[in-house]
């Protein structure tokens, strides 16, 4: 790919989405500003993002930044016309982002539920020991004692006693 | 009912009746959406395993080959990919199968809430096969090692602290639940479910089904497996 993104952010007035990238046929780094058109405090960020990334204008360039990023941007500039401070348009992103343990995920539809298990699964690698990883062991066995007298874990307090 | 058979449909293997053998062996997987089944079953299996689609029954297959006592056990873990979300399981998931691991998200008490749902429906249909319990995720929260969960305590059942990111107690879990799954064939104790698979006989010769049909795809009766 000739075009390499480097890094992507955000200028708030007007309010543009602004991607660093290396042009590797010419062999330089360049700095392209995208305007985001018609946009106010009521857009949709997610529709937002996703017509930045199809804009034939940008397409080529934005190949290397994922749509979870470029919306992410937006919010942060929804955030800013909402009059937001930039650490609380952060920090709602960061709830976004966090799985809501009361949430039954057994009723959502499948865009739902994959955007739910793509957050679980970043966990999941940063945890994860893989087989090739120099200290893995396939069979780990630790023993965790369930003894009564134990703390609750709480979740048995109510309604449980027909078992 | 429990007749997971695909008509025609050569191509797909549900052949159940081969769980009748006595190197077979079937092990389901239950619990809500995204509490780890399939990455549980990725990680005993490591590169052993090449699932098999079946989404016409919204299926998952696994197969794997045991040693137990020094004999060779197929077995087949199937896994639910996705239809947990119709908040019930279709009766040939549950058909002939000989053991059941249920699965719980530590960090999600909802999963552990339904527990009870998913063991009343597995009760429906095997009253008597073995299940272990299995608190996924600890890697997520250690902390939650160090708590009492009671449901399995109530019930009865194995329960197991396991993390399908970082290994731990993932090959206890499974075979422990292939030799539970040997250990309930061989003793082919299951009376209850030979005298529900009965019922169902009775009920389709009341119901006066198309005889021809029955021929080939009623469970049929069958002397106790050897």
């Amino acid at each position: 790919m000739a075009f390499v993104a480097k890094k992507c952010g955000i200028q708030l007035q007007p309010p543009s989405i602004i991607l660093i990238y290396e042009d590797r046929l010419k062999n330089n780094v360049r700095k392209r500003i995208m305007p985001v058109r018609n946009f106010s405090k009521f857009s949709d960020c997610s529709r937002a993002a996703e017509q930045l990334k199809n804009n034939p204008r940008h397409k080529t360039y934005l190949e290397g930044i994922s749509m979870e990023q470029l919306q992410k941007l937006h919010w942060l500039l929804r955030g800013h016309l909402e009059g937001q401070s930039l650490t609380q348009s952060l920090e709602q992103i960061q709830l976004k982002e966090t799985i809501d343990p009361e949430e039954n995920l057994n009723k959502l539809d499948d865009k739902e539920l994959a955007k739910r298990k793509k957050i679980m699964d970043e966990l999941f690698e940063k945890n994860r020991k893989k087989k090739d990883d120099p200290d893995f062991v396939y069979n780990v066995e630790v023993e965790f004692p369930q003894d009564e007298e134990l703390e609750s874990c709480g979740w048995d307090a109510d309604s449980d006693d027909e078992f | 009912m429990a007749n997971g058979r695909p008509g025609g449909d050569a191509g797909l293997e549900l052949d159940q009746e081969k769980y009748d053998a006595a190197e077979n062996v079937k092990i389901i997987c239950l619990g809500d959406s995204a509490v780890g089944k399939s990455k549980l079953m990725e990680r005993f299996l490591l590169d052993g395993f090449q699932p098999q689609q079946l989404s016409t029954f919204a299926l998952t297959l696994y197969k794997h080959a045991a040693t137990v006592d020094g004999k060779t056990v197929l077995v087949d873990f199937w896994d639910t990919a996705g239809q947990e979300r119709f908040h019930s399981l279709h009766p040939s998931y549950y058909h002939k199968a000989h053991a059941c691991i249920m699965v719980f998200d530590v960090q999600r008490k909802v999963t552990y809430k339904n527990l009870s749902n998913w063991y009343k429906e597995l009760r429906e249909f095997r009253p008597e096969i073995p299940c272990v319990v299995v608190a996924n995720k600890i890697d997520a929260d250690m902390k939650m090692t160090q708590k009492s969960f009671s449901f399995a305590r109530k019930l009865n059942l194995p329960f197991y602290f396991v993390s399908a990111a970082d290994g731990t107690n993932v090959v206890k879990l499974f075979s422990d639940a292939i030799k539970l799954a040997v250990a309930y064939k061989q003793n082919a104790g299951d009376f209850m479910d030979e005298v529900l698979e009965e019922l169902e006989n009775v009920e389709l010769e009341k119901k006066g089904g198309d005889l021809s049909d029955k021929e080939e795809d009623g469970p049929e009766e069958k002397p106790p497996s050897t």
